[in-house]
C-alpha cells in the first residue's frame, strides 16, 4: 500500500472512502477535486470534499479518521504527510433542488473511488455559476467538459428545471 | 412556533431573520430579538455546516445568507413563511421595516 504522502487526490479520496465504508459511513467525492481528477490536474483543489449522503454522525467519522491518523481541525480534517484537506460536507448528495443519481466507481491501488459523474460535476459547477456568478466555476466546468464525455443535453434540461435556462444559453458554447 | 421541529428557539429566529431580510449577521440578529451574541452564533455555525446557509466576508463582518444550493430550500422557505405568518404584528413589521437605502457617512440622523 501506497504511503499516504504519495496518494494523489483520487488514491487518498478511496482510502479513506473504503476505510469509512467498512465503518458503515457512505461519502461521495464532489465539489472542486472532482474537478481536479476530471480536468486531469487543469484545476488543483486542495480539500478532498466527501459528502456524508446519510449524514453519519460527526463523533463516527471522527473515530474512523483519528484511525488512519487524521486530526480534527475545524471543519475539515488534516494529515501530517499530506497537504490535502479532509471536509465532510453534509448530505444530501445533490445538485441545486435534485438528488445525484448516479455515482461513478474506480478501482485504485488504494481502495475504491466513489465519485459524481462528469455530468453532475458539470451541473455542479455550473450551480455556482448559475447563483453567485462565480466565473471561476464556470472555467472549471469547461475543463471538465472538454476532457470528459459530458451529457449537455442533460445539463441543458438541468439547468431548465432549475430556472436557469437563459443562463446555460449564454455559456453552453463555451462547454464544448 | 417551529423550535419543536428545529430544537431550538435561537435556530428558528435566525432562519427567520434572514427569509426576510436576505442576509445578516450574528450581531443583529442577536440584538433583534434580545438573544445573546453566542447563542446565535452557534446557530448560525450549525446552519453553515448543515449547508442550510452560506456565509461571506464584508469588512470585518461575517455576513450568513440562504444557500442557494440547498436541495429542500424551497420547501424550507414555504415552511418558515406559513410559520412567520402567525408571529406577532409588531415583531412582523420590525423585520420588515429596516432601512436599505444608503446612509452618508457624516450624517446626523
Amino acid at each position: 500500500m501506497k504511503s499516504i504522502a504519495n496518494m494523489n487526490e483520487a488514491e487518498l479520496s478511496a482510502y479513506i472512502q473504503s476505510h469509512l465504508k467498512n465503518a458503515g459511513i457512505d461519502v461521495v467525492l464532489s465539489g472542486g477535486s472532482a474537478v481536479t481528477i476530471y480536468s486531469e490536474n487543469k484545476y488543483v483543489s486542495k480539500d478532498l470534499d466527501l459528502v456524508n449522503v446519510y449524514a453519519a454522525n460527526r463523533k463516527k467519522i471522527k473515530t474512523a479518521m483519528t484511525k488512519l491518523g487524521f486530526q480534527e481541525e475545524g471543519r475539515y480534517f488534516t494529515h501530517a504527510k499530506t497537504k490535502l484537506f479532509i471536509e465532510f460536507p453534509a448530505g444530501p448528495l445533490a445538485i441545486g433542488e435534485e438528488p445525484v443519481k448516479e455515482i461513478v466507481e474506480k478501482e485504485m491501488p488504494t481502495g475504491t473511488l466513489r465519485i459524481i459523474s462528469p455530468t453532475d460535476c458539470v451541473k455542479d459547477r455550473l450551480a455556482a455559476y448559475y447563483h453567485w456568478s462565480d466565473r471561476q466555476c464556470l472555467v472549471q466546468a469547461q475543463y471538465v467538459s472538454q476532457a470528459q464525455a459530458v451529457d449537455l443535453k442533460e445539463v441543458r434540461a438541468w439547468s431548465e428545471r432549475e430556472g436557469m435556462l437563459a443562463k446555460f444559453e449564454e455559456i453552453k458554447k463555451e462547454l464544448k | 412556533m417551529l423550535s419543536t421541529l428545529f430544537g431550538s428557539e435561537n435556530n428558528e429566529r435566525v432562519l427567520i431573520f434572514i427569509l426576510n431580510r436576505d442576509e445578516g449577521y450574528a450581531s443583529e440578529i442577536a440584538h433583534f430579538f434580545d438573544a445573546t451574541l453566542y447563542a446565535i452564533q452557534q446557530q448560525l455555525d450549525k446552519l453553515e455546516n448543515g449547508g442550510v446557509l452560506v456565509s461571506k466576508t464584508v469588512g470585518r463582518t461575517r455576513v450568513y445568507e440562504y444557500n442557494p444550493r440547498y436541495p429542500f430550500l424551497t420547501e424550507l422557505k414555504a415552511l418558515l413563511e406559513k410559520a412567520y405568518s402567525f408571529y406577532p404584528e409588531d415583531v412582523r413589521e420590525n423585520l420588515e421595516m429596516n432601512r436599505r437605502r444608503p446612509r452618508k457617512k457624516d450624517k446626523p440622523l
